[in-house]
């Protein structure tokens, strides 16, 4: 699958895990979880500046991976106007196209308000950012989003940092189903298997953080990931059998045991 | 001149454009975003750009986010 590569926008890349950078232990188990995934695509937030916890600076480590895009994110912000202003800030330090436009003003449940997500991207698309939204698994959101310009949709498989894996399935079919741009499941899942999954069922792509950042071992989960998402875009590609309410035999049933005496 | 950095109050004294005041902070400058009153400030403007009494100045570097 050499030349599998997704398409967002007018980029391309070789690797359909993207990772978010949050909650690892160390800057150190961070790269080495990227490095073991095979992601080109990261995301980063952005925070005040702080002397005295300069460490914390993400930029330089990550700007040492070559095969690495940064694609920032909007969190933190509470509506569309700070959306816009957080993307702004991020194309400006990263020089990507990438921004994740997230907005999920509610601390308790971290669900994406849909309204000024739309308004957010429709300023960004015409600033010329490939707009990665992460909403809901709406599929009326999802083609209103891919009618202004968005480059990709992110469905949520279940609230972010839940580990519940691909909650929202049936929905996400529905978005895969009608979409004519990339589909990337962001946030819930836990296991690889669940990465095949989404894979399976026609996503682009999966964005994972908590999953492989609070694992016993990150860099080992990372690839682990880095497996389950090759093998489920492998699956997909292959075409799975149909379904059948009956069963099906995949023996000979003609009878020789039996009879003969 | 008085200045609010990143929500709290900071007495500049160098000559007031926002590459001094960045370099009185010890900011590396490479891996910082900034933002005067609301509006960003792209990096190639800093030099030129200069500051005014009470402005509000927010900078801003990536740390980890999913």
């Amino acid at each position: 699958m050499k030349n599998d590569l997704l398409k967002i926008g007018d980029q391309e890349l070789g690797s359909r895990l993207f990772l978010g950078t949050g909650k690892f232990s160390s800057t150190a188990a961070m790269i080495e979880a990227v490095k073991a995934s095979g992601t080109e695509l990261v995301t980063v937030a952005l925070r005040r500046f702080n002397r005295a916890q300069a460490e914390d600076d993400l930029y330089g480590p990550l700007s040492e991976l070559k095969t690495v895009r940064l694609m920032p994110n909007t969190s933190g912000a509470m509506n569309a106007k700070e959306a816009i202003r957080a993307a702004l800030l991020g194309r400006e330090l990263s020089k990507s196209p990438f921004v994740k436009l997230e907005i999920h003003p509610n601390p308790h449940h971290l669900l994406p308000d849909p309204i000024e997500t739309y308004e957010a991207a429709i300023e960004l698309v015409k600033q010329d950012f490939l707009v990665l939204p992460y909403i809901p698994a709406d599929p009326v959101l999802a083609k209103r989003l891919e009618d202004i310009g968005c480059a990709a949709v992110m469905p949520l498989g279940a609230a972010i940092g839940t580990g519940k894996g691909l909650a929202t399935a049936e929905m996400i079919k529905i978005i895969v189903r009608d979409a004519d741009i990339p589909v990337v499941v962001d946030a819930g899942l836990r296991a690889p298997s669940e990465a095949a999954a989404a894979l399976e069922m026609g996503c682009s792509a999966v964005l994972v953080n908590s999953a492989i950042a609070a694992a016993e071992q990150p860099a080992a989960m990372g690839a682990a990931f880095k497996a389950g998402v090759e093998a489920g875009r492998a699956a997909y590609l292959a075409g799975l059998m149909p379904t059948s309410e009956t069963a099906v035999a995949s023996s000979p049933l003609t009878s020789f045991l039996s009879g003969s005496d | 001149m008085r200045l609010t950095v990143n929500g709290e109050t900071h007495i500049h004294e160098g000559n007031g454009s926002v590459d001094a005041l960045l370099d009185e902070l010890g900011a590396n400058k490479a891996h910082t975003a900034l933002m005067v009153n609301g509006d960003v400030v792209p990096s190639g403007k800093w030099a030129e750009t200069q500051l005014k009494e009470n402005d509000s100045v927010e900078m801003l570097v990536f740390v980890g986010g999913g």
